[in-house]
């Protein structure tokens, strides 16, 4: 008879080891980064720049995002519908990229069909014709959208704690309007094609591709011309005050945000951070959800993360909750970071923890294909992929004293914003 | 081609594995072939409640998640109008923890009145949060109540209403446990860096002793054919107006299925599709405009669901949709739109063959309907019909008198229009 009462015998997976993507550089000097995938049939190619953030004014914050999203609509030879079907007939697509720091296209096809769709690819570097009739409906579209993110409690709570820890005259806690939409020009885009969208481009390539194959892609982008000055966003400048609160009577549930600005994932006080947020809310079996979902039944979901936006990073807090108890959900949020802060992980839940943060480690290392995003996301704060092998180590070894003392010291009860719609 | 081996437990249990030596990572996927068809009109939303119970502790596995995540895992679920899918991803070494756990709760699970109570919580906040507190998030409840009379794809898998959710007691909650969870009813694929003899051994050491339970006969509820247009108009609180029309059409495995699949391919898939270039860049009305069939087991719904811009109307909408499908029923298709969809069809199986969990679900999906490898035959096969085939099944399915249309306005309309414009 078989004895269910016991478990098997859990092992700890053998470390990995991590290939760094391979650097190339094309004549011109832009890096390229090449990760192999052999036997996989798909090929993405991406060119990331720098945002261009100098004369910023909230009124042309959006010229970026519709400049880059009217590439598609034309290029010299190629209308709008003639483009869309030429990437559609190769089934492969084009996806634009308007971050608040960085900007670029990404190209996703099949090895089949590369040779096919790369040069009109890189051709929408140079020859977009940016039409004046799409750029009307792109206009409109965004003005719906924009309605409906406003409408939206969730979407409208992320808003806020972006206006609140960045500021809302700074391009990061910049909100969208409708009459910013109205403000955007044709000249204006073809003003930005011109001066601001290639700046100091980075090229990543993920796919089964021979040496020729690569030397093509370079060739390609050989004679992309491109300038190297930029300006980053300036100083941020938060909300001064606690909470911002948008009463919505009539919603049924209430969104909640906590946010507080941390730390770059060089500064040595990022491991124990992370593992610290890790534990609080950054999965299942965390604190929070343990307590709002788990116990209390509030809400379907509540996380907490560490992001970035440039060299800024941040931490956050989000759920939208059971209405009338978003203040006691806050509440509960401050109990749990004392807790955390003032006793250190000990027992089964420390090695759960060490557990699951080891296997999520391995997951998300396991698909070669995948491992681009992971590399962008270190490098474009100056780091390398060392920083991964850096992580598994502290995830094996960390000190749980630490990881309270470290947590206790950024994640103050003072120092964190308030954000409730819905109430 | 996913490749698999296959075989089934004495208990019925059928077992997939794919093996995968790429990766150090596992992923364990237990299908259960129930689902919101399987619930009473009076009592909806049970099976999508009842997955989150399934996390609510076993006999000999107190905490669930909790032990997945100590052997490096994690896990969820979803639930559909046919099955409910949970999995578990860990690394491929702790393999046999997902035996352990997912075999005591198929044998023994607790249903805890604590957990009962807490998740009923939950799935009503899950409720409001995507249903419900979300605009346009309630459009699909009014669809499918508007097509379909009888047949339980009338509610959504969430529900009909929260009261639905506030009323199951811990008798339903059993009987559904013991009616649906045995392992005649369930299909396991493991994947990844698995050997098939292991998974033979632990497959029957895990579930070998777990007894087969009477699976109750299916409703075999039939949707009576409808015979004259309906529709209805929604009044709430959005910016702008959208439209849904929807069009009965075959089930997943009957004839006339893939027609209506392959025409939706044509209308919509892509940028350079007619819904798109003619209706949402063609003209100042429409905002956005998909078409998709919802691909059920049973005979489901081709849908045509779109946004319209600020102060256009879904009915000036429509009558644009309803000149488009017409050209449509009545051109030839061009040989250009079939090579695309098929060269879209070639790419789609690389994009999807991407990640192991994918293959994993998909495998367990299709097994389900009955042939894992119909994941690929279904494409090779939908990809063979012709033009002719096409334009038949364009003129039957795509009829007025076989649609439904939802007119969701945006609540400032209806300041201008003071009648009442309910109609069913």
């Amino acid at each position: 008879m078989l004895d269910r009462s016991i478990g098997p015998e859990l092992k700890v997976p053998d470390p990995i080891s991590l290939k760094a993507p391979i650097k190339r550089t094309l004549k011109t000097g832009v890096p390229l980064y090449f990760i192999p995938t052999p036997g996989i049939k798909a090929i993405k190619c991406e060119v990331i720049m720098p945002l261009h953030n100098s004369s910023y004014v909230a009124e042309d914050a959006l010229v970026p995002f519709f400049t880059l999203n009217m590439l598609l609509e034309g290029i010299k030879g190629m209308n709008s519908s003639e483009l869309d079907d030429f990437f559609d007939y190769y089934a492969s697509e084009v996806e634009v990229h308007v971050g608040h720091d960085r900007q670029g296209l990404s190209l996703l096809s099949t090895k089949k069909r590369f040779d096919n769709v790369l040069p009109v690819f890189r051709a929408l570097f140079t020859e977009a014709t940016l039409p004046p009739k799409e750029l009307k409906k792109r206009k409109s579209q965004k003005k719906l959208g924009i309605a409906l993110q406003r409408e939206q409690a969730s979407g409208r709570a992320n808003q806020l704690i972006r206006q609140a820890l960045f500021g809302e005259n700074h391009p990061f806690g910049y909100t969208a309007t409708e009459a910013h939409v109205d403000g955007i020009s044709a000249d204006k885009i073809r003003a930005y094609y011109q001066d601001h969208f290639r700046i100091l481009p980075e090229i990543f390539v993920t796919g089964d591709l021979e040496e020729e194959e690569l030397q093509t892609l370079e060739k390609t982008f050989e004679d992309l011309p491109f300038r190297d000055n930029y300006q980053r966003a300036g100083e941020i400048n938060p909300f001064p005050g606690k909470r911002m609160i948008e009463p919505r009577p009539q919603a049924m549930q209430e969104s909640m945000r906590l946010g507080v600005l941390a730390l770059p994932k060089s500064h040595p006080d990022y491991f124990p951070l992370w593992v610290f947020n890790t534990t609080y809310g950054g999965y299942f079996g965390s604190r929070i959800i343990k307590n709002i979902r788990e116990d209390k039944g509030y809400t379907y979901g509540i996380y907490s993360f560490l992001s970035s936006i440039s060299k800024n990073d941040y931490w956050m807090v989000m759920a939208d909750v059971k209405k009338g108890h978003a203040e006691e959900v806050i509440a509960e949020c401050y109990k749990e970071l004392k807790i955390l802060a003032n006793t250190p992980l000990y027992g089964e839940e420390l090695e759960t923890l060490r557990n699951y943060m080891t296997g999520s480690f391995l997951s998300e290392f396991s698909s070669a294909f995948d491992l681009m995003g992971k590399f962008k996301r270190v490098h474009h704060q100056g780091l390398d992929f060392d920083f991964y092998n850096k992580q598994l180590q502290y995830i094996k070894t960390f000190d749980p004293e630490e990881v309270s003392t470290v947590g206790g010291k950024y994640l103050q009860e003072n120092r964190i914003k308030e954000v409730i719609v819905g109430s | 081609m996913i490749d698999f081996q296959a075989f089934t437990l004495d208990n019925g249990l059928e077992v997939l594995v794919h093996e995968d030596e790429g990766t150090e990572m596992a992923v364990f996927n237990m299908l259960y072939k129930v689902g919101s068809k399987n619930e009473t009109p009076d009592k909806t939303g049970l099976a999508h409640y009842f997955e989150h119970l399934m996390f609510g502790g076993s006999k000999n596995v107190s905490d669930f998640d909790r032990v997945v995540e100590k052997a490096g895992g994690e896990c969820n679920a979803f639930t559909n109008t046919d099955i409910t899918n949970y999995y578990i991803q860990l690394p491929a070494i702790n393999l046999e923890t997902a035996f352990w756990v997912e075999s005591d709760r198929m044998l023994a699970l607790n249903l805890k009145d604590s957990t009962i109570e807490t998740q009923r919580e939950v799935v009503i906040e899950e409720f409001k949060q995507r249903y419900l507190n979300q605009p346009y998030g309630d459009i699909m409840h009014h669809v499918r109540d508007l097509a379909f009379t009888t047949h339980p794809y009338r509610w959504p898998t969430i529900g009909k209403e929260i009261a639905h959710i506030e009323n199951f007691n811990s008798q339903d909650i059993r009987e559904f446990f013991h009616s649906y969870y045995g392992p005649n009813n369930a299909i396991l694929v493991v994947a990844g860096k698995v050997k098939t003899a292991e998974i033979e051994k632990l497959a029957s050491k895990w579930f070998g002793d777990i007894p087969a339970r009477p699976i109750p006969t299916p409703f075999a509820t039939v949707e009576p054919p409808q015979l004259v247009k309906r529709s209805k108009k929604i009044y709430a609180d959005v910016p702008s107006d959208a439209l849904y029309k929807v069009f009965h059409i075959p089930g997943r495995l009957m004839p006339g299925y893939l027609e209506c699949d392959l025409i939706t391919d044509l209308l919509s898939f892509g940028r350079s599709a007619p819904l798109e270039q003619k209706l949402v860049k063609g003209t100042d009305v429409f905002a956005t405009c998909q078409g998709y069939v919802m691909g059920n087991v049973d005979p489901n719904l081709l849908v045509i669901s779109a946004k319209m811009e600020r102060g256009r109307e879904a009915e000036e909408a429509e009558e644009l949709l309803n000149k488009l499908l017409l050209d449509f029923k009545c051109q030839e298709v061009p040989q250009h739109a079939i090579e695309k969809v098929k060269h879209q069809a070639e790419a789609m199986k690389a994009y999807e063959s991407l990640h192991l969990l994918n293959r994993a679900m998909k495998l367990a999906y299709f097994a389900q309907l009955g042939n894992p490898n119909y994941y690929w035959e279904e494409s090779d096969k939908k990809l063979g019909i012709s033009r002719d085939a096409i334009q038949t099944s364009a003129n039957r399915y795509l009829d007025e008198n076989n649609a439904s249309t939802v007119y969701y306005k945006a609540a400032s309309a209806l300041d201008k229009t003071s009648t009442n414009q309910y109609q069913a």
